[in-house]
């Protein structure tokens, strides 16, 4: 089946004032995960712009996206280089909680 | 009384383009029976997980389908998901399936999580796993009738 990813998740980006806030759309699931890892990466290495995912409008996510968010809070922190999640739904909230994701999180406060 | 159950039975390609069909007739049939939203969003992830989980090792070698049931019956829905690819070491991480609660970011491995969470999410789940004949994963969410007596 020929499916149209962009229709399923997607994301756009705006960095200024040493941000790049990355805004997540749809469902980050296991179809998806390779092409967003790829997506980050550069975001991910860039050591003097802070990251930040903004959840709003992410309507579902699997321990495959759970597992990219780790692998993400990993590489920023063993470069001593911010990362911050903001905006998280009632529903991704919860199973950030279950799985104890997120006591590793720093939440952005002023969002 | 005799309790009906009424089946529904899906098989599909077991690729990942193919769970979010799965979730979307799960969506369905759990709208129907009359589960709230957010039990309806507990069970979305824990089927996804199950399917992910076949798509991702059960067959090494090319391409296989996976089997949705869902039973559908007055008090509880029954999924299960079925594959007949090689029975995988991955299942042997349901005695593994552990959160990240009581671990630093450097101990953090990934895997497990999945199970994990559909263990949190489901009311009971159970894996059998034969040698040679695949995987069968049984979740149970019970529908609960209180509810509608409030």
């Amino acid at each position: 089946m020929v499916t149209n990813k962009n229709d399923k998740f997607a994301v756009n980006t705006i960095c200024e004032d040493g941000y790049c806030t990355i805004y997540m759309h749809g469902e980050l699931d296991l179809s998806v995960a390779p092409d967003f890892r790829k997506m980050i990466e550069p975001f991910v290495t860039d050591q003097n712009t802070k990251l930040v995912l903004n959840l709003k409008e992410l309507e579902y996510i699997d321990s495959t996206g759970i597992g990219i968010l780790l692998s993400i809070l990993k590489a920023r922190n063993s470069m001593n280089a911010g990362f911050y999640i903001e905006e998280v739904p009632g529903q991704i909230q919860k199973l950030f909680d279950m799985t104890g994701i997120t006591k590793f999180f720093t939440v952005q406060e002023n969002s | 009384m005799i309790e009906e159950v009424q089946t529904v039975v899906i098989s599909l390609p077991a690729t990942a383009e193919y769970v979010d069909i799965v979730r979307l007739n799960l969506y369905g049939i759990a709208s129907k029976m009359g589960f709230s939203y957010e039990e309806i969003e507990d069970m979305k992830v824990a089927i996804s997980e199950a399917c992910n989980n076949a798509v991702l090792y059960a067959y090494k070698h090319g391409n296989g389908v996976m089997e949705v049931t869902f039973e559908v019956s007055s008090d509880a829905l029954i999924i299960t998901v079925r594959d007949e690819g090689e029975s995988f070491d991955m299942w042997n991480m349901a005695d593994a399936a552990a959160s990240l609660h009581d671990k630093e970011l450097s101990d953090i491995q990934v895997g497990g999580l999945g199970f994990y969470l559909m263990q949190a999410l489901m009311d009971e789940v159970d894996v059998v796993s034969e040698a040679g004949k695949g995987t069968k994963v049984v979740m149970t969410k019970r529908l609960n009738i209180t509810r509608e007596l409030v």
